[in-house]
């Protein structure tokens, strides 16, 4: 079932003298226990995405989307009050720093079974309701993985790990079963091996209870091997999307191309102090956007054509925005 | 917890030390007679004199001269005042209630209006709310208090005669001094016009309290609004709404503890501006307080009252913003483990 569809959705910044349109006619979609990885470079509008489905960008920025449909209500003709509250029954989001998301000044158990909806409790008596969501929180802590319950309950987010801080974060979003968790670069602030803890929790998640992970990173070797769906962005504009392996093993847009091309391979045998493969050029900041196709400056492949913005194709369950797409004999 | 505690105290006797020291030198420094200037007798005669220096231990050397004078202050001995011939102690201790009482009710209109309307004023930024709260806050805060004063006095005592114009009550009641605080002197006083007493009181505490508390109001709302404006742009407060809580839930819970922090910490900062602005609200308003008094002695030359009178101002404002910050660290859970006590 479609869980998420979103038809052309575009973010703008309005500055004093022109407005800036940070993400350019986005078409998303997600099923029911997809994992879906949102990649691109810093700067090019994967968290904006995120803020704008649970709604948290602030009244800077201008939404507007030809549909944004959550299980078949549109999103963006509700009220924000009804918004808030479909959102937040069904979309859980983790952000990248975890300790900055926690209430400096509430201890770990309040936080947590605050996030628990008070349905949840219903056959419980109204007595014995504190008890029960104290249990509540100490199961959604070692759901998590943290066995030393007693002691991060009682504890401030200031004396606690960016990782036990993360994993807190991913209790309170589980604490309502959403239907799909949003983590917006969850492990930028973490250890290796915390990392990898994080992912497996995140996996194990999205297998045993069928939830959908929409999945924001920059680091494409570490998502690439568990998310079933792929879209790849480049400064607001959706470059490709597609299945995960055949994005990887057959990519059509240059810059895809360039994205697997930089994951050094060591298998292959690099020698020493061998160059690795990248884009030349930096993402551009967002007040001098390229007209066209945004990667044009940078794109091998560009020429006189790529001034012109290029229409969305699709091939295979495989769309691209390119005008000169890899595919051989085109 | 104890630990910090005891760090706090340790600074506080520190600082109390520091301040005994100069009240100590002042009467050094002050011009005219040290004999003078330490028992506030004048025109002594040569046993008298006798009696005084070995009082005072002036033939001793300065330590000893300190140590007796550290035992006269914990005594109560104060010395005598120039001008009225009589203990300074007894001066202090029956005007400070005066001033504090004026001090904590102005406080108290202060945190009553100035916090929700920094919280209003934040919550709705910049819509109307939030510009009518703005403004009228610039106008406050840029009054002079002595003419914000005069014009209230020219209002309301004046034209309308709503308010009496000076004095703590009315002439017509006479209320037994127990703990010089004159509410409770009158809730405790037992007397058939009880009610009335209660409400002249009230009356006369009116204007001063306005004028004192404008401007602490117009710190604290400015103050509260910048504070829960920083404190509803962090994270936290954005994980808390994809919690799902209301608006409502999410400033009462979150934003406002973690706003009101930095705040609580403010209102200590005011007291030191508060007494100052005490002594001109009761020079206007012929308040018997303790800053009329000191100004008055300033005036006289009265130099063992000045010394008197500037160790109990000081000694009360180290003890609010020390009483301020045990709070805040109270509630904050960040400062409560920090290891060092700061001023």
């Amino acid at each position: 079932m479609q869980l998420l569809d979103i038809r052309n959705l575009t973010i703008e910044l309005k500055t004093a003298d022109s407005v800036i349109r940070a993400v350019d006619r986005i078409n998303l979609s997600l099923k029911e226990g997809e994992v879906h990885a949102l990649v691109g470079e810093s700067g090019s509008g994967k968290s904006l995405i995120a803020k704008a489905i649970v709604g948290a960008l602030n009244n800077r920025w201008t939404v507007t989307a030809d549909r944004m449909h959550w299980q078949g209500v549109d999103l963006m003709r509700l009220s924000p009050e009804k918004r808030r509250k479909i959102v937040s029954k069904d979309i859980a989001m983790i952000y990248q720093e975890p300790s900055l998301c926690l209430d400096p000044t509430a201890n770990i158990e309040d936080q947590i079974a605050e996030s628990i909806p008070d349905e949840f409790l219903k056959d419980v008596s109204i007595f014995s309701r504190r008890s029960a969501r104290k249990h509540r929180v100490i199961a959604l802590l070692h759901k998590v993985g943290i066995r030393d319950h007693e002691k991060v309950m009682s504890s401030y987010p200031h004396e606690l790990s960016e990782g036990i801080c993360q994993k807190v974060m991913i209790a309170m979003a589980i604490a309502r079963n959403p239907k799909l968790l949003i983590a917006d670069e969850p492990t930028t602030a973490l250890e290796t091996t915390t990392r990898a803890q994080v992912f497996r929790l995140l996996k194990s998640l999205n297998q045993l209870k069928n939830m959908s992970v929409l999945m924001i990173s920059h680091e494409l070797e570490e998502i690439a091997d568990w998310s079933h769906t792929m879209h790849v962005l480049y400064c607001g504009q959706m470059v490709e999307a597609g299945p995960t392996a055949s994005l990887f093993n057959l990519p059509l847009h240059p810059y895809t191309q360039a994205l697997v091309k930089s994951m050094p391979d060591f298998e292959q045998g690099i020698t020493h102090k061998e160059a690795l493969y990248a884009l030349k050029g930096t993402i551009p900041p967002l007040a001098h956007l390229p007209i066209g196709c945004r990667l044009g400056p940078r794109c091998p492949q560009a020429q006189k054509a790529c001034v012109v913005t290029p229409i969305v194709e699709r091939s295979h369950g495989h769309a691209y925005a390119c005008h000169f797409p890899l595919i051989k004999g085109k | 917890m104890r630990e910090y505690l005891l760090r706090r105290l340790s600074l506080l006797t520190f600082m109390l030390f520091a301040l005994s020291i100069f009240t100590f030198s002042l009467s050094y420094l002050f011009p005219g007679e040290l004999l003078t200037n330490l028992s506030g007798l004048t025109n002594s005669n040569y046993t008298s004199t006798q009696l005084l220096e070995a009082k005072y231990k002036l033939n001793e050397s300065l330590l000893q001269q300190y140590i007796a004078f550290l035992g006269r202050i914990t005594h109560g001995d104060w010395g005598i005042s120039l001008s009225s011939g009589e203990n300074v102690f007894e001066h202090i201790r029956i005007l400070f209630p005066a001033t504090i009482e004026l001090c904590v009710y102005a406080l108290i209109t202060s945190v009553v209006i100035g916090i929700p309307c920094g919280i209003i004023s934040a919550v709705y930024h910049r819509r109307w709310p939030d510009n009518l709260i703005s403004s009228v806050t610039m106008l406050g805060f840029s009054i002079p208090i002595f003419w914000l004063a005069l014009l209230l006095i020219m209002t309301f005592c004046l034209t309308l005669g709503w308010f009496p114009m000076s004095g703590r009550i009315g002439l017509l009641f006479e209320i037994d001094a127990v703990t010089n605080f004159m509410l409770l002197d009158i809730l405790l006083a037992d007397f058939p016009y009880h009610g009335l007493a209660f409400q002249d009181a009230l009356h006369h505490l009116a204007l001063p309290t306005i004028v004192l508390a404008m401007y602490p109001t117009t710190v604290l709302i400015r103050f509260t609004r910048d504070s829960m404006l920083h404190v509803l742009e962090q994270n936290f407060i954005k994980t808390a709404r994809a919690k799902g809580l209301s608006q409502a839930q999410l400033i009462i819970h979150h934003a406002l503890r973690n706003a009101l922090l930095p705040v609580i910490k403010q209102i200590g900062l005011q007291f030191s501006t508060l007494i100052t602005l005490a002594m001109i609200t009761e020079v206007i308003f012929s308040w018997p307080g303790v800053g009329r008094w000191l100004i008055d002695s300033i005036y006289q030359r009265d130099y063992p009252a000045i010394q008197g009178g500037l160790l109990a101002v000081s000694m009360f404002v180290i003890l609010a913003n020390m009483t301020a910050e045990l709070s805040h660290s109270l509630l904050d859970p960040i400062s409560r483990n920090k290891a060092h006590g700061k001023i």
